[in-house]
């Protein structure tokens, strides 16, 4: 990156150095200078910023003969870009004066309702107008009165008299979000933020709005007059509504979680969430949480204590190892447990049970290790590329994703990439997606679902075609096989078969150069041909040079918290943790030295032959820890037989789902809110969340002390004494993980995975032509 | 020295509107004489010229020209500010609806000298009679070959666009009208020094020259004639002729071109006198500072008014007789800018309604005396301290009126009605 200009200014008569064009009101942070604002935000753009005329300061500019010429009129720090000289004061009795001014300005159609405001006690009118406003106002006439707690969505209440005009959540809804659901109506006094013409606000991303109001205008239906901010405690957590991984605030109060705001990581979600993290984890207070294990008693659960739950699994699990044998038992799960736990669940099953049967995915994709494109040619389970990296891409193509559906945040990531700093977008999608919306004329490949990869194949026929592909570092040899391979996937062919215009293609290959991030979604996970469409997307990243780059590249991203984790912890058939395969001799025996007991060295069932087992009634104890399978999987109707079938199923989970009715024993597991322990993202990034309170029962304990208590019922303990303790073995374990150890993970967390892309080309696969 | 006719020397020829009678007086030859001429020699003659912008502001046209940048990386634009808003102000309308083609052709000598290609006139939305008038004349420039690709054979292209306002008076600041005419909101942008200038990054963040109606037709003129000419006349500083457009309190309102420098009372002269006796002139439109009857001994020109303590600014020359209530005015004044305020900004959206607020109450009887000074802190409060001149417009006038009629508020206050009609009733008994 190239050296930063810096140029040199004077604050309050501190003179100091700082980036060419950084605002002054940034520049004044560095030297602990305050200046009050409210519209300023520095992740909204200055264009519509510069309203509410708070930050204003006196600036002057320092002449050649050293006397200062100031400015006739007091500008806005928050978009005054700092250059060479400028002599800046931001206290002077006439700076005090206009601070006065407009605060007293915004208070008198302000209604003083503090005490009933959600925003009391934490807001930024509050707090400037006790350390700049006047102490009373002149204001005598009638204030503006409107609809009060005006309902703009099932989570937003707009509240237009409390507002004060700043723009923030119109700017949010147009720059970051895109939706641009939210806009000023009327004009002077009478304008006024609204949707359009009172429509419902039906942003993925309204509850950012919220945290960004500067006052109690816009405030959450959910959260509205549960607390005082002053009688919250915070804690700091992870999201778990999808892969992302995004840094949240748990505010609660005794044993309750009452609200949920963004925390910052620059890395992952900067400071935003989307709707389903903000508003979506009213599940921790639901009174529907399982209090107590229960056990099913002549057709009925009864409730049971913990000891006779763990008697009857470890009598049940033993027996059918014995009878049956260790193929006979399974477990299904993971993608919703910390690493921590996802560990201790597959070392529980390995060590304590002696089965390989254990699986945490529900997706159709569940092909064994070797089948894995991404470790095989990338070297990486799942993404090349962190999130933060996709704003640096040139071509963002987002294939097979409604991705602001499917990973919102990653969406942001790629929205700003556009938007901020111009990426070309291309979209593959079978249907009109939301996503599509969000970016001025994307180039979007409407293909005909099920032809993916004659569409992709026949982009690379094209970039062969067209002496742009990459190829230097190649083998003359595979480029020529796959040349061969991909010569039947001529442009016509492929518009006549996937539907896109020869044009389109043509397009489409004239922006997929160096720095494109592929970012594949469900339709590229759940592809029949899975390995197949993975290879021809592989061979497109290499041709385009993105096998190596840290602003392109292939990226799967995952469905669920902690898919990526329970992957790298060896939740799989055929994986030990570090994604060591269990054939391998060497890889097994490492670990076996290092638990210090045997492993099974066949590879185990996945879930779908897990399922089938059971179905099949050939499945003696089906152990399903989070995930809600009947409804879940891919195949429900095979999941329900499965679980009918099933001689003894039992069901860890939060609440008596659909899956546990079918249950023999239910027990009742601590939601995120009340364990602790890490979450592995979509980018492969593990990150902490800590225990914010305690469960609704002490009868409900976190997975990891069930996995642990359920060992010693089954006469192999596993010693463990905190999630701590557990990641310091992982680190040993697991190699990608060795710098993960709660002592030296980083706020910001740590990416686990690094790319190590072999230059390796695979020819097309002939079963994926769909021609 | 009465009136000075420039830009309306051929006003009352019949026809003038028509391309056939305009260039039967010489039109359109400023153009033919400008193409062969580098541009940069155009922007010089315009520098020479002196000629200073007619919006209101009165900076010096050539500076904006010359401020284009000189290659074409870019396309550059040419925005002519026809959104006549300041009250009391109706030259642009005459100038479009009489002689549309004397616009036309400063705007394609201002296209050609700045390289832009397109040009855009922003007309306010209530002024659809000058509109249909400079669509007619565009259609007839575009047949003649003044408009439109290789025009008069020269290589250069230019294409001119009628963009109608929506009744907005912040429209007419010119970052406002480019958010207008973009498709946004009409607030106004960021400005120098916090943005880069209209010149390099104005419409669509392309290089964009924007001149009032007024400046623009000055250009052919210049051009047939020489800067050198124009600059003759009027003032060392404040060169050319303006034209004022007087309303109010006189027995021929009306249009009237005279020469910068020409004293107050001239004008007032050739508007047929005061009906009554003259208690004040408001000389630039509703922003400026209002002038007493006994400061009116003035020249009109930038300079001049300036010392006075009002200002030029678009030569919305209102007069009015002693039967005007100042503080009616001034609340009528202050209603009309709490209506314009685009409401941005923090001091000009609350504090123009406030000021209302305030002068309703003195009007219906319920006045402080404390309101005089809040009513001028206020305003202390707004000016200079928005992102645009609204907010100044705002106060100026208010801060003018209590500076020069304190007694009036003060009377107004203690007896809950007007001195003017008290003084009124006395003359009659």
């Amino acid at each position: 990156m190239a050296e930063q200009e810096l140029v040199t200014i004077e604050i309050n008569g501190i003179e100091l150095q700082v980036p060419k064009g950084e605002m002054i009101i940034e520049s004044a942070k560095r030297i602990g200078v305050d200046i009050p604002f409210f519209c300023y935000h520095p992740r909204l753009g200055r264009g519509q910023a510069a309203n509410c005329r708070m930050c204003l300061v006196e600036v002057g500019t320092k002449q050649p003969d050293g006397s200062v010429r100031m400015m006739p009129k007091p500008q806005t720090s928050c978009s005054l870009p700092a250059s060479e000289g400028l002599v800046i004061y931001t206290d002077t009795m006439a700076i005090q004066k206009a601070r006065r001014g407009v605060l007293e300005f915004l208070l008198i159609n302000h209604p003083l309702d503090c005490p009933i405001c959600d925003r009391g006690g934490e807001c930024p009118l509050q707090n400037n107008t006790l350390f700049y406003g006047p102490g009373v106002s002149r204001f005598v006439e009638e204030k503006r009165h409107l609809p009060k707690a005006f309902p703009i969505s099932d989570y937003v209440v707009l509240d237009r008299e409390r507002c004060i005009h700043c723009a923030r959540c119109t700017r949010f809804s147009q720059e970051i979000s895109g939706d641009a659901q939210l806009e000023f109506l009327k004009r002077g006094a009478d304008m006024m933020v609204s949707t359009f013409y009172d429509t419902e606000f039906t942003s993925r991303f309204s509850g950012n709005t919220i945290e960004l109001c500067p006052v109690g205008a816009l405030t959450s239906r959910v959260y509205r007059f549960r607390a005082r901010p002053w009688d919250m405690k915070s804690q700091k957590g992870i999201c778990t509504r999808c892969s992302n991984g995004c840094n949240v605030w748990l505010d609660y109060r005794p044993n309750r979680l009452v609200r949920v705001l963004g925390r910052e990581n620059e890395a992952v979600n900067e400071e935003w969430t989307c709707d389903k993290g903000k508003f979506g984890h009213e599940y921790v207070n639901s009174d529907r949480r399982l209090l107590s294990p229960l056990i099913r008693k002549d057709g009925k659960f009864v409730t049971a204590g913990w000891v006779e739950a763990y008697q009857l699994i470890a009598s049940r699990l033993r027996q059918a190892v014995e009878q049956h044998g260790a193929k006979s038992v399974g477990a299904i799960g993971g993608a919703h447990l910390s690493n921590e736990e996802a560990y201790l669940l597959q070392k529980l099953m390995r060590v304590a049970v002696g089965t390989n049967n254990i699986d945490h995915r529900l997706e159709r994709n569940q092909l064994p290790l070797a089948g894995n494109v991404m470790l095989t040619r990338f070297g990486v389970p799942f993404a090349q590329n962190a999130i933060a990296d996709i704003e640096q891409a040139k071509t963002v193509f987002i294939f097979g994703s409604e991705l602001v559906d499917e990973q919102p945040i990653v969406f942001l990531r790629a929205r700003k990439a556009w938007y901020r700093r111009g990426a070309k977008v291309v979209i593959a999608y079978p249907e009109v997606t939301e996503t599509e919306l969000r970016f001025d004329e994307p180039l979007v490949l409407r293909y005909r679902e099920g032809t993916e990869a004659a569409l992709v194949n026949g982009l690379i026929h094209l970039l062969l075609d067209s002496n742009k592909a990459v190829t230097d570092a190649l083998s003359a040899d595979e480029l020529q096989v796959l040349r061969e391979s991909v010569r039947v996937y001529t442009p016509e062919q492929v518009a006549e078969a996937t539907g896109v215009p020869v044009q389109q293609l043509e397009e489409a290959v004239t922006l997929l150069g160096e720095g494109t991030v592929i970012l594949c979604g469900a339709k590229v996970r759940n592809h029949p041909d899975h390995a197949g469409l993975l290879h021809a997307l592989a061979n497109l990243t290499v041709l385009t040079g993105n096998a190596a780059r840290d602003n392109g590249g292939l990226n799967i991203l995952l469905s669920e918290v902690n898919s990526h984790g329970a992957a790298d912890m060896g939740v799989l058939p055929d994986g030990l943790p570090g994604h060591a395969p269990i054939g391998d001799e060497e890889a097994r025996q490492r670990i076996e030295r290092m638990w210090g007991a045997g492993l099974p060295a066949e590879p185990g069932f996945n879930t779908h032959a897990m399922l089938e087992s059971a179905a099949q009634g050939q499945m003696q104890v089906l152990y399903i820890v989070g995930e809600d399978v009947a409804q879940k999987y891919h195949d429900p109707e095979l999941a329900q037989r499965a679980l009918e079938n099933a001689g003894f199923v039992i069901v860890q989970d939060l609440f008596l789902t659909e899956t546990a009715q079918y249950a023999d024993v239910v027990l009742p597991a601590a939601s995120v809110a009340e364990k602790e322990g890490t979450f592995t993202n979509t980018e492969g990034r593990v990150q902490r969340f800590w225990k914010a309170f305690n469960s609704p029962s002490p009868e409900v304990k976190p997975d990891l002390n069930i996995f642990a208590e359920l060992a010693v019922y089954l006469g192999k303990p596993i010693p463990v004494f905190s999630a701590e303790q557990v990641m310091d073995e992982i680190a040993k374990v697991v190699p990608a993980y060795a710098a993960c150890c709660y002592e030296v993970l980083p706020a910001e967390g740590r990416r686990v995975v690094q790319s190590a892309a072999r230059l390796r080309l695979t020819p097309a696969a002939e079963g994926a032509a769909v021609l | 020295m009465g009136e000075l006719r420039v830009l309306f020397q051929h006003r009352d020829v019949p026809g003038i509107e028509t391309l056939a009678v305009y260039e039967q007086h010489g039109g359109y030859s400023a153009l033919r004489k400008a193409l062969g001429m580098t541009r940069q020699q155009v922007i010089d003659e315009v520098k020479a010229s002196g000629v200073r912008g007619r919006g209101g502001a009165g900076f010096p046209a050539w500076i904006k020209w010359n401020g284009i940048p000189k290659d074409e990386r870019q396309p550059h634009y040419v925005l002519c500010n026809a959104d006549e808003g300041e009250p009391g102000t109706f030259k642009d309308r005459e100038l479009m609806m009489r002689l549309p083609h004397q616009l036309i052709e400063g705007m394609i000598i201002a296209g050609y000298a700045t390289l832009a290609k397109v040009g855009y006139i922003y007309i306010r939305g209530e002024y659809t009679e000058p509109a249909r008038a400079m669509r007619r004349a565009i259609d007839e420039a575009y047949q003649a070959g003044y408009l439109g690709k290789n025009i008069l054979g020269s290589g250069v292209d230019y294409d001119l666009y009628i963009h109608m306002g929506a009744g907005s008076y912040e429209c007419g600041e010119e970052s406002a009208m480019m958010s207008s005419l973009m498709g946004e909101r009409g607030q106004p942008r960021l400005k120098f020094p916090h943005a880069p200038l209209p010149t390099i990054a104005g419409l669509w963040d392309c290089p964009t020259l924007i001149n009032n109606v007024e400046t623009l037709s000055c250009v052919p003129a210049i051009i047939r004639n020489g800067g050198a000419w124009y600059a003759s006349m009027g003032t060392e500083k404040s060169t050319g002729t303006k034209i004022f457009s007087v309303s109010g309190h006189v027995n021929k309102p009306g249009n009237y071109e005279v020469e910068m420098g020409t004293p107050l009372m001239e004008l007032l002269e050739l508007a047929g006198g005061v009906k009554g006796k003259l208690k004040a002139v408001i000389p630039g439109g509703s922003s400026v500072p209002i002038l007493p009857a006994e400061k009116c001994d003035v020249n009109l020109d930038y300079e001049s008014l300036q010392a006075a303590g009002t200002m030029l600014g678009s030569g919305g020359f209102m007069v009015l007789n002693d039967t005007v209530c100042i503080v009616r005015f001034m609340r009528r004044t202050a209603a009309f800018y709490a209506h314009e305020s685009c409401g941005k900004c923090t001091p000009c959206r609350e504090g123009t309604r406030w000021m209302v607020k305030i002068f309703d109450r003195i009007l219906a009887g319920g006045g402080r005396m404390e309101d005089i000074d809040l009513l001028l802190d206020i305003c202390d409060q707004i000016d200079g301290r928005s992102y645009c001149g609204l907010g100044d417009a705002a106060a100026w006038p208010i801060r003018a009126s209590i500076k020069h009629y304190r007694h009036e508020y003060e009377y107004y206050i203690q007896h809950g009605h007007s001195i003017v009609e008290a003084q009124a009733q006395a003359i009659a008994v």
